[in-house]
């Protein structure tokens, strides 16, 4: 009888994320101490364990991380900024003096009963401090400890002391150099048509996102093994790794990839095209994918001019096709052309041609789509209140991430976690406080 | 002293020269792939740097429509350079799925092995009796993850979609690039790169919960909703204040000072501050000390204002321009503010650091030749991530993995080549077979 039901409605059934709160979380017995400062790569990183449910204590200075300062012309919501007010999922936010002997005494006694350490220091910074993985190795070797910096823990650069920033990381990934316009006119470049970088944080999202991986690759091996270890994560060399091609290029071919705006120097057509009312994406590479989108504008010329991938990989061809291709475009709403290309492709299907309309972020709000699957959501927060949200992409049909909070004030678990975690009441806490402690 | 020392110890922890001395931490799992271009490939790519056997299943003959992508057309040694770097360590396998004894041995590599990943239009797995409803069946253990544009359920179901449609429908594309310019498409498959990483940490997770319960699952996974999680204070922004979030061209408008300016000697430079005191180091660097106690960039909420931040910035690119790349590096370290050249496939590949650290790897493949690619990511003091070989043309571990693997007898996978169930490379196009140079033998692996 099953059988008779569609995929879409047997999986939907079992993944849908309206019944996540019904079910498990994967790592709810892993316990990580996040001592980031002004960075969001480490905090990104936590947020994901903590979505997948990892215990994650949260440890700002006593006047809170820099980072909370990071906010689009410093917009401030009830005291924290939106970029680390996005970041602070689910975690348990308390404040610890890392500079102070005892602050230091602490940090070791969480430590010992802790799974992970993710920190973002310069190197070297909390191994002088007598908590680094040199250290914390033999109080617990169990720990698997996660240091994220620009240029990492070895190599020539590692001591230069430059300082961790975005801009810098993007930079660094070689993924700029090949983003942004060329100059239509190399004598005279606009300022605008240089190497670009995304406008998002997205070198710290890929360093977040590969020392997720690599710390959870270290908890399986440490399942067999029992053995805990340090990783190093440079976020450039994260998003560096997410390149095309760019090493294995310049070493075959002795040349750089270059900048070529909306192009793609290995896919043609595959880009945007000017419209009647905006902008749309079409592509057609593959043989069968080009035939099908010169059969949809009518245009078998073009197919017959441009047979191969290595007239459509031309830089001057791509020029001339993208005009042609623009005539049809041009003439067309962007309803239009969807509709046209969905339904060569659902009643003719000889080839696919691929469209999209390019999205503002507030039209990407607006589509029901993302809100039927809860990719977006608008949850209301104990402290922060009302808050829209993207959740992490992935629907799990046992343990599905989930946000359960925002975040947390500076120092606002204080009690809960040292009361929990070492017994401190009240009293010890005042005391804590007092000295600059906490 | 003890800086010094503590280099000198982390150097030693992590030497990539003793990383095939070391253990890998996914030696135990399998991945049967049944994946083309980027955002499935790449998933179980960076799954094998830490160990993971992955058997790439294609169709016979043409493959992964990935075979044919490379810049310009320009073919490296006969492999495509967009398919070479996420075939790295893959078993390379090519069986008709599509047919009853071909999805029968995909069904048996299944039931050996520990993830799926297919990035397939959803249900066509389903259809060819493949899929999760069916494989969970022989392999309760099985964790699996189907990745594509838009997911298995909801209104854009039957939009195909490629990492571009995920680029610009997101939003990730408008928020991208200088406002009199268009939105800007990143120079990578960015949401296909990016999501098969996350989608990474999915199965790793679900992998920490079956090593708990000894229950496996289904993961649905779409690339455009991943890069909206990547989009940082966009969607709070948009709530709070009801105004659409714009491009900005280079300057960080959430972080200031951060942009990339041009030096004297006309490189391009990204240069940043996160906090008060690097912002101070940047202001000695400059020759300017009183702009740390000056009000209108003291604070980073003061700098972050509109018409501080424009004045902070070109004053900072006015002096940038002054200086050399060089010399903005060294103030950097001797500050310790951010800086650093725009880097380009030239600059990682004599980058002295980078190699040192794996990023820059080295591979002496048995077919493909020498070359370098974009190496480690994440480097693992006890189970260091590494590349064994580049890759392999379609079919060309058939015989082996299908003996070692699944017992098959050599009178058995001939009769699957005779009934083209199992296939090898086609000709033409590029990209499938050997290449010219090859000699016929190298990379075979007895069978």
């Amino acid at each position: 009888m099953e059988k008779e039901k569609s995929w879409g409605d047997w999986i939907r059934e079992l993944d849908d994320p309206a019944k996540t709160r019904e079910k498990p979380e994967a790592l709810d017995h892993i316990t990580v101490l996040d001592v980031s400062y002004a960075n969001m790569a480490g905090c990104f990183c936590t947020s994901t364990l903590a979505e997948f449910g990892a215990n994650v204590i949260r440890i700002e200075p006593p006047d809170g991380d820099p980072a909370r300062t990071f906010s689009p012309w410093g917009y401030m919501h009830m005291g924290t900024g939106l970029g680390y007010l996005n970041e602070g999922r689910n975690k348990h936010h308390v404040t610890l003096n890392l500079e102070s002997e005892e602050g230091q005494e602490i940090f070791r006694k969480l430590a010992k009963r802790a799974d992970v350490v993710v920190e973002t220091f310069l190197p070297g910074t909390m191994d002088a401090w007598g908590i680094g993985y040199r250290q914390l190795k033999e109080l617990n070797p169990r720990l698997i400890y996660c240091a994220l910096y620009t240029y990492g823990q070895f190599g020539p650069k590692a001591a230069c002391g430059k300082a961790d920033v975005d801009v810098v990381d993007q930079a660094y990934s070689g993924v700029v150099s090949v983003s942004g316009e060329p100059p239509e006119d190399p004598q005279n470049p606009k300022p605008s048509e240089v190497p670009t970088k995304q406008g998002n944080w997205m070198g710290w999202y890929a360093g977040g996102a590969w020392a997720a991986v690599a710390i959870l690759a270290a908890l399986h091996y440490r399942v067999q093994s029992g053995k805990g270890q340090f990783i190093d994560v440079s976020p450039a060399e994260a998003y560096g790794r997410c390149i095309n091609y760019g090493i294995n290029y310049y070493y075959g071919f002795k040349d750089t990839i270059p900048r070529v705006g909306n192009y793609d120097v290995g896919v043609f057509p595959y880009t945007y095209f000017k419209c009647k009312d905006g902008f749309a994406f079409l592509s057609g590479f593959a043989d069968p994918n080009w035939k099908a989108l010169c059969t949809i504008i009518n245009r078998p010329d073009l197919q017959q001019q441009f047979p191969t991938i290595f007239e459509r990989l031309n830089v001057d061809n791509m020029k001339i096709m993208y005009k042609e291709i623009e005539k049809w475009t041009m003439t067309h709403t962007y309803d239009e052309i969807f509709d046209a290309v969905m339904d060569y492709n659902k009643n003719i299907g000889q080839g696919v041609v691929v469209p999209g309309r390019i999205s503002s972020p507030m039209d990407t709000m607006k589509a029901e789509n993302w809100w039927v699957r809860m990719a977006l959501e608008t949850i209301e927060d104990p402290h922060y209140g009302q808050v829209t949200i993207a959740n992490h992409a992935h629907k799990m049909t046992e343990t599905p991430p989930r946000v359960k909070w925002i975040c947390r004030p500076v120092g606002a678990d204080n009690y809960y976690v040292y009361a929990k975690m070492l017994g401190y009441g009240p009293k010890r806490l005042e005391e804590l406080k007092e000295k600059g402690i906490l | 002293m003890a800086r010094e020392d503590y280099f000198k110890w982390a150097e030693s922890v992590f030497d990539p020269s003793k990383t095939f001395e070391k253990p890998e931490a996914l030696a135990d799992i399998k991945i049967v792939e049944l994946c083309t271009l980027i955002l499935g490939p790449s998933l179980p790519a960076y799954l094998s740097e830490f160990g993971a056997t992955v058997f790439k299943v294609e169709l016979p003959g043409m493959g992964d429509t990935m075979r044919s992508l490379t810049p310009f057309a320009k073919f490296f040694n006969g492999a495509a350079l967009g398919w070479l770097k996420e075939a790295r360590n893959k078993y390379h396998l090519a069986i008709d799925v599509r047919v009853e004894e071909g999805a029968e041995l995909f069904k048996e590599l299944v039931k050996r092995s520990d993830v799926v990943v297919e990035n397939l239009r959803a249900g066509t797995m389903d259809k060819w009796g493949i899929g999760y409803r069916q494989l969970r069946e022989i392999n309760p253990r099985i964790i699996y993850i189907a990745l594509n544009g838009f997911g298995q359920w909801g209104p854009y179901l039957e939009r195909p979609s490629y990492d571009a449609i995920a680029q610009s429908e997101s939003g990730e594309a408008w928020i991208s690039g200088f406002p009199d310019k268009l939105p800007m498409k990143a120079g990578i498959w960015l949401a296909d790169y990016y999501g098969g990483l996350v989608g990474a940490v999915g199965v790793l997770a679900a992998l920490a919960h079956r090593d708990r319960t000894g229950r496996g699952q289904y993961i649905e996974y779409s690339q455009a909703e991943n890069l909206m999680r990547a989009m940082d204070w966009t969607w709070l922004y948009q709530h709070f204040t009801g105004k659409g979030r714009e491009r900005y061209g280079n300057r960080d408008v959430s972080i200031c000072p951060a942009d990339i300016v041009p030096s004297k000697d006309g490189e391009m430079v990204a240069i940043g501050a996160a906090t008060d005191k690097q912002f101070q180091g940047l202001c000695q660097a400059m020759g300017k000390p009183e702009w740390a106690q000056d009000p209108r960039f003291a604070t980073h909420l003061e700098r972050l204002k509109e018409e501080n931040a424009v004045e902070l910035l070109a004053a900072i690119r006015q002096w940038a321009a002054t200086k050399t790349c060089a010399e903005l590096d060294q103030l950097a370290s001797q500050y310790g503010f951010g800086a650093q050249k725009v880097s380009n496939g030239k600059d990682h590949f004599e980058d002295e650091h980078l190699r040192k650290r794996n990023f820059t790897y080295y591979v002496d493949d048995p077919i493909y030749g020498e070359l370098y690619e974009e190496g480690i990511a994440p480097k693992l003091s006890e189970t260091p991530g590494r590349i064994k070989w580049a890759g392999k043309p379609v079919g060309f571990d058939n015989e082996y993995v299908l003996k070692r693997y699944l017992g098959l007898k050599t009178k058995k996978i001939k009769y699957l080549k005779e009934k083209n169930i199992i296939g090898k490379w086609v000709d033409v196009p590029p990209g499938r077979k050997p290449p010219e140079r090859w000699d016929g033998k190298s990379g075979i692996l007895l069978a």
